[in-house]
């Protein structure tokens, strides 16, 4: 038996979408001719089951070692025909596919040109599919567990999931405590359930349930593998109290000498508490830390007589020699739930804040009008002597959203519904007040969301569509300057309080992630999805899944669905225990390669490292393909100067022949 | 200016150490204006050694021409230090070899030579024809000091130094182990005058230009070998399978040629200027380089070899990088 390829050529008219434009009984008799063509037909709908039982009965029936369709986007039926192909025993990857349709029919309208560009493209296509090689699609085992960081309601709610599945879930947060950004809301619109209510039930399950080991104070600093076989280093930050012993009495806090000294980060700063302190009383888990930087002890190694924390504790807990501690561990997939933080108003000065102790951002607000709060909800602005119930209160939408002048041209999703739900707290904790919204648009857009907006409205709260220009003080006053665009007319409204709703915005430390894992930015700074609508969860790394704030700004029903998505996502993976990776993959000519690591860098997928290899007794560095990582992007082949890669099915020498033949026809 | 006195010192204690192969530098070469690459083993030796106004090659390429011949069983590779004489420019070469990893910093000892300038030889030998003794020369302030047969002849910089040592912006080493000698003022300021020259002509103008410069060519290599940043273990230009540029030297053949180069040094040239002195039919090769050059530094703020911590242009990129070139 002879080794010469023998080729059939399928071209298929797609209904009227190929056939109406390209003379396809034409292209078929063109591609019998061709070199190492054995077969050609063409048939109405090659992608259905008598279409794809031609190409089987042929393959049988004619010998046929090598398949060309002549249809649609490789996207749209490449795996279609590869399965085809196995199916009658060929390798899936003697497939090839010529595009008549995106690439010819669809853009063209002349018939006879149409037909000769459907020839070379078929042409095109038998040149390199006699030089296709067979590939087999490694399987790896997928380890049975998931590393979630981020411990906010996403994080939460894609742990308690993925956890009740049945499977290991490891969730790693960077504060003393779960909760997040949700835990320092008061209320949540539009239904006004109290936020600590419905989210602390889901924070205590997350720190109980068997199968999620919850590391909070703690960090991960690397992350490296591929699909299926992470390997992560979490660092375990120093709490000095031992978790093990501590009761989360509090007997320590209440005899720390700098109790009530230090600004609560948790109540943005307006609430004090002590070096060794709980954020706030449901915090999970409820074990107290050290502030290391303001812990006398810890800061000068000396605390009065000496440190009246260990004295208080009853079971001897405190222990300022505890020192960090690094947990490595194996997971099948990871899901980034790290959220957003909120723009920092003082980068629009006109709005004076940090100038005014009475412009607030809209978090702040949150803190104070919480029972929780550092006022026991009570809206009091300032302290002592200077401590005032505001009367007139002015909400100003869109700070650091929609606005190009400070890089956030985004609509940060929340802040139109925030402002309307703080506003309806203000009127309700004081009745008295005037509260009026100063706007661009509001963009209530959510179930329930529009019937809220219109029962703020009728409630009292005076919605001013214009952007202020500037606030400044006039005696006891704020004013804020501004142009009502509807009434056509400038206003200098005096007010006691302006809250500021400020936007969302990615985590300065958003880097971090992406050096690990090399996720991609979207334009807006978060990190960004595989695909905008129809993979909105996952993201360009196999395995390595998003959910809520950390791929952009939602509110909390939608970060929930997509913790939910990012779950189901991460659990497909964990329940099939395997996963297929690429055949199309990269491959280094490591005789040739110099080992310069541009591919290293070009790599979006960090599937690429340089490996010290002994070329004839002296040693040399060169590239080195993760198979279960690499995409076959082609990206590395490209890049390399040398060209000591390839990619498998579209090496030089395939794709050349390919180029060569288009030049050739006449 | 380099200490000479220091550079035979230096070069003394450095082949002295048992972890160095060799050290590379400059001594004077049989006739006229040439110079011939010196390499020591010995320190006895380093007495030949010179930096004048003469060194005008680079010798970083020596770094990667080095053949590794395959180690017999029972034997270690030589893993020894190598040292090298640098001026500003070769300088950036050492960077840029250590940005792709072409080289180890612990493997090189860089002897950082400031340097006021390197003669055009062409343009000596314009000015001084037929010398088949050898010449020796020194800088003096805006003077070149020649010490020719009938006696010494001083000469303005500006009349014999090469063009880029005119406009050079790096005269001193951006990366050295020692240093010879204080750093000099850097007068240069680079405008890329000549490439915004070639800009200006029409596209039918320029193609015109190169067609003949380019049908000259001999392919003789020259330029590509004496590159310090072309080190391929396998250049992809001596290839047959595939053949990405044909042997026959015709004028298709050696613009794929030249163009090849160049788009391979895209983000790499150091502007050393090697390729174009050692052409030995005059092709401007600097302009072709110098477009690249100039586009990387506008488009991307980016100078090659300057800064070993950073990343190479190619595989590197910033959300804030332009895009407005792309169609």
């Amino acid at each position: 038996m002879n080794n010469k390829p023998r080729i059939g050529v399928y071209v298929c008219h797609c209904g009227a979408n190929i056939a109406k434009t390209v003379d396809v009984e034409a292209v078929s008799e063109f591609a019998s001719h061709l070199p190492y063509v054995k077969v050609a037909r063409n048939y109405a709908y090659m992608c259905s089951d008598p279409g794809q039982l031609l190409i089987r009965e042929d393959i049988k029936n004619e010998g046929l070692t090598r398949v060309v369709v002549a249809s649609c986007s490789p996207r749209m039926h490449e795996l279609t025909f590869r399965k085809t192909l196995a199916a009658a025993g060929l390798n899936p990857y003697y497939l090839e596919m010529a595009n008549i349709r995106e690439h010819c029919s669809w853009v063209h309208t002349d018939r006879d040109e149409a037909t000769a560009k459907a020839k070379r493209l078929v042409y095109s296509a038998v040149a390199k599919a006699r030089l296709l090689e067979p590939l087999t699609e490694k399987e790896v085992e997928v380890e049975p567990s998931a590393l979630i960081v981020g411990g906010g309601i996403a994080g939460i709610q894609a742990a308690l999931d993925i956890a009740a599945a049945g499977f290991k879930v490891y969730m790693v947060e960077k504060t003393t405590s779960v909760g997040g950004k949700m835990s320092q809301l008061d209320k949540t619109f539009p239904t006004l359930d109290c936020s600590a209510c419905i989210l602390t039930p889901k924070m205590v399950d997350v720190a109980s349930h068997p199968n999620i080991e919850l590391m909070t104070y703690s960090k991960v600093e690397d992350i490296s593998g591929y699909v299926g076989n992470f390997d992560v280093k979490v660092r375990k930050k120093a709490r000095y109290v031992d978790m093990d012993k501590c009761t989360g009495c509090g007997a320590c806090a209440e005899e720390c000498r700098l109790r009530g000294t230090i600004p609560n980060d948790y109540d943005m700063g307006l609430g004090k508490r002590g070096a060794i302190y709980l954020p706030f009383p449901q915090a999970v888990p409820a074990k107290y830390t050290i502030d290391p930087d303001r812990c006398l002890m810890l800061t000068r190694g000396k605390c009065g007589k000496g440190p009246k924390c260990v004295e208080a504790c009853a079971v001897g807990a405190v222990n300022f020699e505890q020192e960090d501690e690094i947990v490595e561990f194996k997971v099948g997939t990871v899901i980034i739930a790290t959220g957003y933080e909120i723009f920092d108003a003082s980068k629009k000065p006109e709005y004076g804040y940090g100038q005014y102790p009475n412009v607030i951002n809209g978090l702040e607000l949150e803190r104070l009008v919480a029972a929780s709060g550092p006022t026991g909800g009570e809206i009091v602005i300032g302290k002592g002597d200077k401590a005032m119930v505001p009367k007139e209160v002015a909400f100003i939408s869109c700070v650091g959203s929609r606005d190009d002048s400070v890089d956030k041209p985004y609509c940060s999703r929340v802040c139109c519904m925030y402002s309307a739900k703080l506003a309806h707290l203000i009127l309700e904790k004081l009745p008295e007040a005037n509260v009026r919204i100063y706007y661009m648009d509001v963009r209530a857009f959510g179930k329930g969301y529009e019937e809220f907006y219109d029962r703020v409205r009728r409630e009292g709260v005076h919605y001013i569509r214009g952007n202020p220009s500037e606030i400044f003080k006039r005696g006891d006053k704020l004013v804020v300057k501004a142009e009502d665009t509807l009434a056509g007319r400038p206003l200098e409204d005096e007010v006691d309080l302006v809250v500021l709703a400020v936007g969302l915005e990615p985590r300065q430390d958003a880097r971090e992630i992406i050096d690990i894992l090399k996720l991609s930015q979207s334009a807006d700074g978060f990190y960004m999805e595989a695909h905008p609508k129809l993979a909105p969860v996952d993201t360009a790394t196999d395995g390595v899944y998003l959910a809520g704030c950390a791929q952009g700004p939602k509110d909390i029903p939608d970060t929930v669905a997509q913790a939910k998505g990012a779950a189901a996502s991460a659990l497909i993976l964990l329940s099939s225990g395997q996963v297929k990776v690429q055949a199309q993959i990269s491959i280094v000519d490591e005789s040739t390669c110099r080992g310069c690591g541009f591919c290293v860098e070009i790599c979006p997928y960090g599937a690429i490292e340089l490996v010290e290899i002994n070329r004839m007794g002296n040693m040399a560095q060169v590239a080195r393909v993760n198979e279960a990582l690499c995409k076959g992007c082609g990206a590395c082949a490209a890049g390399c100067l040398s060209g000591s890669i390839q990619q498998r099915s579209f090496k030089d020498q395939q794709i050349l022949p390919q180029i060569a033949v288009l030049g050739a026809m006449k | 200016m380099a200490d000479l006195e220091k550079l035979i010192t230096v070069a003394k204690e450095t082949v002295s150490r048992d972890d160095v192969k060799h050290l590379i530098g400059w001594r004077q070469g049989t006739y006229g204006f040439r110079v011939s690459p010196h390499f020591i083993t010995e320190p006895e030796e380093a007495d030949k050694l010179i930096f004048s106004p003469l060194c005008n090659s680079n010798l970083v390429n020596y770094l990667t021409w080095v053949e590794k011949l395959p180690v017999p069983r029972g034997q270690e590779a030589d893993t020894r230090k190598v040292a090298l004489m640098v001026k500003g420019c070769d300088s950036r070469a050492v960077v840029q070899l250590l940005i792709e990893q072409g080289i180890k910093r612990e493997d090189v000892i860089v002897i950082g030579c400031p340097c006021e300038g390197v003669i055009d030889l062409a343009k000596a030998e314009e000015m001084f024809p037929n010398v088949l003794e050898q010449v020796e020369a020194r800088w003096d302030g805006e003077k070149i000091v020649f010490k020719l047969p009938d006696g010494e002849k001083a000469v303005p910089r500006e009349d014999v130094l090469a063009d880029k040592c005119l406009r050079c912006r790096y005269p001193n080493p951006v990366l050295s182990d020692v240093l010879l000698g204080d750093e000099v003022k850097t007068e240069g300021n680079d405008d890329y005058a000549d490439v915004d020259g070639m800009e200006e002509k029409t596209t039918k103008e320029r193609w015109a230009f190169w067609e003949e410069q380019f049908s000259s060519c001999i392919r003789c290599y020259s330029c590509r070998n004496v590159c310090p940043m072309c080190y391929c273990e396998d250049c992809i230009l001596d290839r047959l399978n595939p053949t990405w540029i044909n042997r026959s030297n015709n004028i298709s053949e050696n613009t794929a040629f030249h163009l090849a180069r160049a788009f391979h040094l895209a983000g790499r040239c150091i502007e050393c200027g090697e390729c174009e002195r050692v052409c030995p039919v005059n092709i401007p090769i600097m302009t072709l380089n110098r477009k690249l050059t100039k586009e990387v530094r506008e488009k991307f703020d980016y100078d090659p070899g300057t800064d070993p911590d950073s990343k190479p242009l190619q595989a590197s990129y910033l959300p804030n990088d332009q895009e407005n070139f792309i169609l």
